[in-house]
C-alpha cells in the first residue's frame, strides 16, 4: 500500500503544483507581454461606439455579463454558451469552500441547488459540443483542440459529479486536509525532499484533480486565453472619439516637424 | 496540404508554380435568383477558388512601391516569415485575433461572400484560419516543437500562399463579421496583414495597389494629372451654371483663404452617378454662403492605403490633404461621399498627422459633408421643395466603413441618424431595408476595400446578393425606387449591381443627388 500511496501522493501534488505554475505564469505572461505590451497603432473601436470612457466600460460588461454581441448572430450557440459559462463560474466559485475556511455565506448560498446547477453544466457542455459535430458550419472550422477541451471539461465536470455519489463519494475531511496542506509552504518544500502531501483514497477525486491540472497546463497555450484576451481587443475596449482626443501610434508618434515638412 | 519542395531547390520555379495556380481567367457569373429573403447556403467547397485577382506586373509601379518586381521572389518563406513577424509585433489587434477565436461558429453565416458563394473559406473564421494555421506552427511554442500536424498548423508551400491570395481577395474588410463575434474578431485586420504579406514576397494584386501608386505620385485614384482635374471641374461648373441659370454658382479649384477644403473620391469628378452629388455639394455650399475650394494637389479623398497593413502608405496619401489645407489656408476640412475615406479622416488621420487645429482652433476636426448639410437644415440655411423628389421613394444603404467605423456629429448612432436626416430633409418617402440588412448589420456592397476591378465580377456579383435581396423585398413591400449611396466605391458596384439583378440602373444615387434637386437657389436667407 504505502509503495503506491506514496507514487499516487508525490505524482498528483507535483502535478497540480506543474498546472498551477504553468497557468499563473502562462496566463499572466500572455496578458501583460503578449496582449497588453503589442503595440496598436490605430483607433479601430466598432458599433456601437462609446464616446466615453464609461460607454466602453458598459458595452463591455454586456459582452462579458451577457454575451452581447454573440447574442447578436446565434441563439442556440449564445443560450448554451452563456449558460455554461455561468453554471461553469458558480461550481468554481463554491469550490473555495475547499479553501477558505471559515467559509463564507456566499460560497455556500447555493447548496441545495449545486448538484442540479452541475448537471446543467454538464448538459450545456453537451449540448455545446453536439452543435460542434452536427452544425455544417461549425464542423467544418472545429480543429481537434475544439473537441480536445470540451471532452476534456466534460470529464472534470463528471468526475466532479460522479463524487456526489456512492461509492466515489471520497472523504471530505481528507480532501480538505489534502488541500490545506498542498496550501502550506512548507509541504512545497515536503516535495523536493520526497515527502508529499497525503491525498485522499479515491480514485475519482484523483482523476478530477488529474485533469484540472491537464487543463491548467494547457489553458495559456490555446483558445481558452479568450478569457483575459477579450479585454485586450481594440474593436472593443477603445473609446471612440479619435477626432477628438489625438491617439498615439506608439510606434509612429510623429512630429509637427514632420508634418510640416 | 503538403510541403512543397524547399524553394532553394529549384530556384525560379516556386514564382512559375505559383503564378500557373493563381493565373486570372475571365469567369463566367451569374446572380442568384431573389427571392426577398436571405438564405443561409449550403456548403459547396472550394465553389470560388478559381477566382483570383490579377497581379501587377508593371516593375516601375512595383518598385515604387516597394515590393519585389518579379514575382514571388525565391527566399519567400524566410521573408514571408519576417514580415508576418513584424506584423504581429506591430498590430495587436492581429496578434490578439490569432490567439482567441474559439471557432465557435457565430461568424460563419454573417459575411456576404459566404452567403452568395457557400465557399466555406469565406466563412470569416475559415479566412483567419489560413493565417491562423501558419501561426499556430510558426509563432506558438507547441506547434515550434512539435510541428504542424500537432497543432493542426500548416507548413508554408506554395498550395498555401495560392489560398492566401485567393481568399484574402475575397474579403471587402467590411468588418461585418466583427459585430457579431463574442471577442470583437475583426477580420479586415487579418485580411490587411495577410494582404501585405504577401506584397512581401512579391504577389502584388493589381487593382489596387495601382491605385495606391497614383494617389502618392498624382494625388488621386485615378491617374489625373492636375490640368484634367481643373478642366473636370470647369465642366462640371459650367454644367451647374447652365442648368441652374445661376452665373455665381461655383466649383472653386485651388482657392487661397477658402474656409472650406472640400476632399472627395475623384470619381464624383465625371463618373456617374457619383458626378450628381458634387453638383448637390456645390448647391450647398453655394446656398449656404460658405466659400469653398477643392484642390489639385489632394484632388482624391479615398485612401486605398487603409486596405494593406502598410502604414507609410496610407500615410503619405493622407499627406496631401493636411498639405493642401496648410497651403490654401483654409479653416476647416469636409468630406464628400465616400466609406473608406470617412474612416481615415476620421479615425486615422489625427494619429497620423495630428488634428487640423493648425487651420482654426474652432475646426480640429475634419467633418462629414452630411454632418454639414444637416446642420445647415436644421438652422434653416437650405430652402428645400421636397416636392422635386416627390418621384422617389428612397432607402439607404449604410456604407459598412462609415456604418462599423466612426460616429458622426459626436453622438452614438450619428453615422445612422445624420444621413437619413438629410434623406429626410429633402425626400418625403423614405423607408428602411430589414433590419438585419441595415445599420451596424449593414452588407457590404461586395466591392469595397480593394475588389472593384472587373476581375473581381463573380465575387462582385455572389456578394452582392444579401443587399439585393433586402432591396428587392423594399421594392416589393414599400415601391422602393432610389438606393441613396454615400460611397464611391458603393455607386460604382451598385449601378453595375441593379442591372445585372434587374432593376434599372437610375435607381442608385448618392444622398447628395437628391439634396440637389431638392435644394431652391437664389433668394439667400442667409445662417
Ligand atoms: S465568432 Fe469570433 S470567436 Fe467565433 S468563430 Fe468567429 S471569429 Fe472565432
Ligand atoms: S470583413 Fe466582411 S468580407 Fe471580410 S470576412 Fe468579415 S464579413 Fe466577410
Ligand atoms: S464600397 Fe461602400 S459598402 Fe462597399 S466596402 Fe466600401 S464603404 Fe463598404
Amino acid at each position: 500500500m504505502g509503495g503506491i500511496q506514496f507514487i499516487i501522493n508525490m505524482a498528483l501534488g507535483s502535478l497540480i503544483y506543474l498546472g498551477l505554475l504553468i497557468f499563473v505564469v502562462g496566463f499572466v505572461h500572455k496578458l501583460y507581454n503578449v496582449y497588453y505590451k503589442t503595440p496598436q497603432p490605430l483607433k479601430i473601436p466598432q458599433t456601437p461606439q462609446p464616446t466615453t470612457l464609461g460607454g466602453v466600460i458598459l458595452r463591455m460588461a454586456g459582452d462579458v455579463l451577457f454575451f452581447r454581441s454573440l447574442s447578436k448572430g446565434t441563439t442556440l450557440l449564445f443560450f448554451s454558451g452563456w449558460i455554461f459559462h455561468v453554471t461553469f463560474f458558480l461550481i468554481l466559485q463554491r469550490h473555495l469552500r475547499y479553501v477558505l475556511s471559515p467559509v463564507p455565506a456566499c460560497v455556500t448560498f447555493l447548496n441545495q441547488a449545486a448538484l442540479f446547477i452541475g448537471f446543467v453544466l454538464l448538459l450545456a457542455l453537451i449540448v455545446l459540443l453536439v452543435r460542434r459535430l452536427l452544425d455544417e458550419r461549425t464542423k467544418y472550422v472545429t480543429n481537434f483542440s475544439d473537441v480536445f477541451v470540451l471532452l476534456l471539461i466534460i470529464g472534470i465536470v463528471t468526475t466532479g459529479i460522479m463524487m456526489r455519489y456512492e461509492p466515489f463519494r471520497p472523504d471530505v475531511v481528507g480532501v480538505k486536509g489534502f488541500i490545506s496542506d498542498l496550501l502550506a509552504p512548507a509541504t512545497a518544500v515536503g516535495y523536493m525532499t520526497l515527502h508529499p502531501a497525503h491525498a485522499p483514497a479515491s480514485l475519482m477525486f484523483i482523476f478530477h484533480l488529474g485533469l484540472v491540472s491537464i487543463l491548467l497546463m494547457y489553458f495559456p497555450f490555446s483558445k481558452l486565453m479568450h478569457s483575459g484576451g477579450y479585454f485586450f481587443s481594440p474593436t472593443r475596449n477603445m473609446i471612440n472619439n479619435p477626432r477628438d482626443v489625438r491617439y498615439v501610434n506608439p510606434w509612429d508618434k510623429g512630429s509637427k516637424e514632420e508634418a510640416t515638412k | 496540404m503538403t510541403d512543397a519542395k524547399a524553394p532553394t531547390d529549384a530556384p525560379g520555379d516556386c514564382n512559375a508554380r505559383v503564378q500557373e495556380l493563381i493565373k486570372y481567367v475571365k469567369l463566367p457569373y451569374d446572380h442568384v435568383e431573389l427571392t426577398g429573403e436571405i438564405k443561409v447556403p449550403k456548403i459547396q467547397r472550394d465553389s470560388m477558388i478559381k477566382v483570383h485577382a490579377q497581379q501587377l506586373t508593371s516593375k516601375d509601379t512595383l518598385a515604387r512601391l516597394g515590393y519585389p518586381t518579379d514575382g514571388l521572389i525565391p527566399n519567400w518563406k524566410e521573408v514571408f516569415l519576417e514580415k508576418m513577424d513584424e506584423i504581429l509585433k506591430k498590430y495587436k489587434s492581429v496578434r490578439l485575433f490569432m490567439d482567441i477565436c474559439v471557432r465557435c461558429g457565430a461568424c460563419t453565416d454573417k459575411c456576404h461572400y459566404f452567403l452568395g458563394t457557400g465557399d466555406p473559406r469565406n466563412m470569416p473564421v475559415a479566412r483567419a484560419e489560413l493565417m491562423r494555421k501558419v501561426y499556430r506552427r510558426y509563432f506558438t511554442w507547441p506547434g515550434k516543437l512539435f510541428g504542424s500536424k500537432f497543432v493542426d498548423g500548416w507548413d508554408l508551400s506554395e498550395e498555401v500562399l495560392v489560398l492566401w491570395y485567393t481568399y484574402f481577395y475575397q474579403c471587402s474588410e467590411c468588418r461585418r463579421c466583427a459585430v457579431f463575434c463574442p471577442y470583437g474578431i475583426d477580420t479586415a485586420e487579418i485580411t490587411m496583414a495577410a494582404r501585405e504579406i504577401l506584397n512581401s514576397v512579391g504577389l502584388v494584386q493589381k487593382y489596387m495597389h495601382e491605385i495606391i501608386d497614383k494617389a502618392q505620385v498624382l494625388g488621386n485614384n485615378l491617374g489625373m494629372q492636375a490640368n484634367a482635374v481643373v478642366n473636370s471641374l470647369e465642366f462640371v461648373r459650367d454644367e451647374l451654371q447652365e442648368t441652374t441659370e445661376i452665373p455665381e454658382i461655383d466649383v472653386p479649384i485651388d482657392v487661397e483663404g477658402a474656409d472650406v477644403l472640400f476632399v472627395t473620391p475623384s470619381a464624383d469628378f465625371f463618373a456617374s452617378p457619383h458626378i450628381e452629388s458634387l453638383y448637390g455639394y456645390a448647391k450647398v455650399f453655394h446656398q449656404a454662403g460658405i466659400s469653398w475650394t477643392m484642390s489639385t494637389h489632394a484632388s482624391e479623398g479615398g485612401n486605398f492605403g487603409m486596405f494593406v497593413h502598410n502604414y507609410e502608405h496610407m500615410k503619405k496619401i493622407n499627406k496631401r490633404i493636411w498639405d493642401a489645407a496648410r497651403a490654401l489656408k483654409v479653416k476647416r476640412v469636409i468630406g464628400g461621399e465616400c466609406g473608406h475615406m470617412w474612416r481615415v479622416l476620421s479615425s486615422f488621420s489625427n494619429t497620423m498627422w495630428g488634428p487640423f487645429d493648425y487651420l482654426d482652433a474652432k475646426y480640429p476636426r475634419p467633418q462629414h459633408i452630411c454632418e454639414f448639410t444637416l446642420d445647415m437644415l436644421k438652422r434653416g440655411a437650405l430652402k428645400i421643395d421636397k416636392t422635386a423628389n416627390a418621384e422617389f421613394t428612397a432607402t439607404i444603404h449604410d456604407s459598412c466603413q462609415v456604418a462599423r467605423g466612426m460616429e458622426m456629429g459626436g453622438q452614438k448612432y450619428g453615422q445612422f441618424e445624420i444621413p437619413r436626416g438629410v434623406i429626410k430633409g429633402v425626400c418625403e418617402k423614405f423607408v428602411d431595408m430589414p433590419e438585419n440588412t441595415i445599420k451596424e448589420r449593414t452588407f457590404c456592397c461586395a466591392a469595397g476595400q480593394g475588389l472593384l476591378g472587373d476581375d473581381m465580377m463573380p465575387t462582385r456579383v455572389k456578394g452582392a446578393m444579401p443587399r439585393m435581396q433586402a432591396y428587392s423585398y423594399v421594392k416589393k413591400e414599400n415601391g422602393v425606387n432610389f438606393l441613396a449611396l454615400i460611397c464611391a466605391i458603393c455607386k460604382a458596384q451598385f449601378s453595375k449591381m441593379l442591372p445585372t439583378y434587374g432593376f434599372p440602373m437610375e435607381e442608385v444615387g448618392g444622398i447628395h443627388q437628391l439634396v440637389g434637386r431638392a435644394i431652391v437657389l437664389g433668394a439667400k436667407e442667409g445662417i
